[in-house]
């Protein structure tokens, strides 16, 4: 069991390009954080730095109350699961999950032990003789994990290690971490740019953009109350509609269309008035609402089983795109006018991108 | 039985016999050892017929059935355990063949020397064999130490399969 301090860490190449800009996060014992966002944020390269594979260029790490930000990787006592594997293709499952420990020069009764309980927990007991290229990815990822969990490390980092694999085992395999995660009550650091990853397997999230950490919070945090523009429109799937509007006579004034807000939303916005505010709403929070809701004329129909979604354009200007995740079966043709109401709504500064909120 | 030893019993199932794999590996190298001392002195300047080819090819066939017992071995098959037994015998066997009658062969005159003892000069007269007392001795080791190593590697193994086999049993699984 572990704590974590990661203090203001920044990372610069040789080349003086920053990939990571002041990181800070503490993460607590047993806890699973997941560091998500686009391609080249910056998550893998913090990542890396934690398991000792990259230098850190300022700040400290330190784990259980021990400065770590220049021991070596294989001091450090975390266990790292990669994307593509990097199991040895020569050696049995068994030989594979044994390995760490026979360079540790282990007892060859106890590194047996760990390895068949590590198996058990992970289904693989009937693998242990066949080799890596006889198995599935996603028994493959679980010899990775194997590896790691006979080594009993104090942190377990995991870089995008689902990103091989199909949908469907995917699933499976997320739903296998989470089930370690509680099993084992480990400290863990997952990587991911899949936003469905996060929220199903984090304690906490970090999203970054940029080599900035934009907000950290459990996933309904992120996703119930986004810190600013990047958040809202990345968690989330389909992503939040964004509209550019003016706080004006008490409704957001928009490109074609006006939204009437009510006296709560109007406090909120009070300091804001003749103001650009963006408008986010979140596709399922929207609903078909009678004449009078704001206008929607269709261009694509997209029937989901539970749901409908429907892309179309907002009120009486082209180019103000909608998109609707609508409860049950429609049928809306190219063309044909809906009436929408947003239930629930997300401001934004337009300038600074920070979400408007009412204070507390 | 102690729980250590069930582990130790339960570890053979996915580990490899290396112990006697590599016994039988040391049992070519010292055959190798044996066949390149033999074949660089004079012998087959004497025995330059079918004596020469036979030993050739046997040593060709022992590197090759040997190799096979290593692998076998390695995964606990008892079967290899009785060739590599037939395997040492040979090796022993082959001291009384080939070295012994070189060794025994005498070739031309006598060779003269001198022998310095204690600042005495001792004229000695050594017959002419066609291997020496040295390189004699030297070959037999070779093939001895092969031998043993062929055998340690056979009775490892059988203690080891035997015991592999009551375990499987035991759990009640089918042997893999």
């Amino acid at each position: 069991m572990a704590e974590l301090l990661i203090q203001h860490i920044d990372k610069i190449y040789d080349n003086n390009v920053q990939a990571v800009y002041d990181f800070n996060l503490n993460v607590k014992d047993g806890e699973l954080i997941v560091l998500v966002g686009p391609s080249g944020c910056g998550k893998s390269t913090t990542l890396r730095m934690v398991a000792g594979l990259e230098d850190i260029s300022a700040g400290h790490l330190i784990l259980d109350g021990r400065d770590i930000t220049k021991t070596p990787a294989k001091d450090r006592d975390m266990a790292m699961v990669f994307q593509n594997y990097a199991l040895y293709g020569h050696m049995t499952i068994y030989e594979n999950m044994a390995f760490s420990l026979t360079l540790r020069k282990e007892n060859p009764n106890v590194i047996h032990k760990k390895v068949m309980a590590a198996a058990e927990i992970l289904g693989l007991t009937n693998q242990l003789n066949k080799k890596p290229s006889q198995l599935s990815g996603g028994q493959r990822q679980r010899v990775a994990m194997g590896r790691s969990i006979v080594r009993n490390p104090k942190v377990f980092l995991f870089d995008e290690p689902l990103s091989n694999l199909d949908a469907k085992l995917r699933g499976a395999t997320r739903r296998e971490i989470l089930l370690l995660h509680k099993r084992l009550q480990a400290t863990m650091m997952y990587v991911t740019h899949d936003q469905t990853e996060a929220l199903t397997l984090a304690d906490r999230i970090v999203c970054m953009s940029m080599g900035h950490v934009q907000q950290v919070g459990t996933p309904l945090e992120l996703y119930d109350k986004p810190d600013n523009l990047f958040v809202a429109t990345f968690i989330g799937l389909p992503p939040m509609n964004i509209y550019e509007t003016v706080f004006e006579e008490g409704m957001l004034k928009g490109k074609g269309f006006n939204v009437p807000l009510t006296d709560e939303e109007k406090d909120i916005l009070k300091d804001h008035v003749g103001k650009k505010v963006s408008l986010g709403v979140r596709p399922e929070d929207i609903e078909e609402a009678s004449e009078g809701g704001l206008p929607v004329k269709v261009f694509s129909n997209e029937n989901l089983g539970m749901n409908t979604l429907v892309h179309g354009h907002l009120g009486t200007a082209d180019g103000v795109r909608v998109s609707a995740k609508l409860r049950g079966w429609t049928n809306y043709k190219n063309g044909d006018q809906v009436y929408v109401h947003f239930k629930r709504k997300h401001f934004f500064d337009t300038e600074t991108t920070k979400a408007i909120r009412k204070e507390g | 039985m102690s729980e250590e030893l069930k582990i130790a019993d339960d570890r053979m199932r996915f580990t490899k016999n290396t112990t006697s794999s590599r016994l039988a590996l040391l049992a070519i190298v010292f055959d190798v050892l044996y066949f390149i001392s033999i074949y660089k002195s004079d012998v087959g300047t004497y025995y330059y017929n079918i004596m020469i080819g036979a030993s050739v090819v046997y040593n060709l066939i022992f590197l090759l059935a040997t190799f096979l017992c290593s692998e076998g071995v390695k995964n606990y098959k008892r079967s290899y355990s009785k060739l590599m037994i037939v395997l040492g015998i040979l090796q022993i066997v082959r001291i009384f063949i080939l070295p012994a009658s070189a060794h025994a062969t005498v070739v031309g005159e006598p060779i003269e020397s001198i022998w310095q003892v204690f600042n005495v000069s001792i004229p000695v007269s050594v017959a002419n064999t066609v291997m020496s007392d040295g390189q004699f001795i030297r070959v037999s080791i070779y093939l001895v130490l092969s031998a043993i190593c062929l055998f340690a590697s056979a009775v490892i193994n059988n203690k080891k399969s035997s015991a592999l086999e009551a375990h499987i049993a035991n759990l009640g699984l089918d042997k893999a």
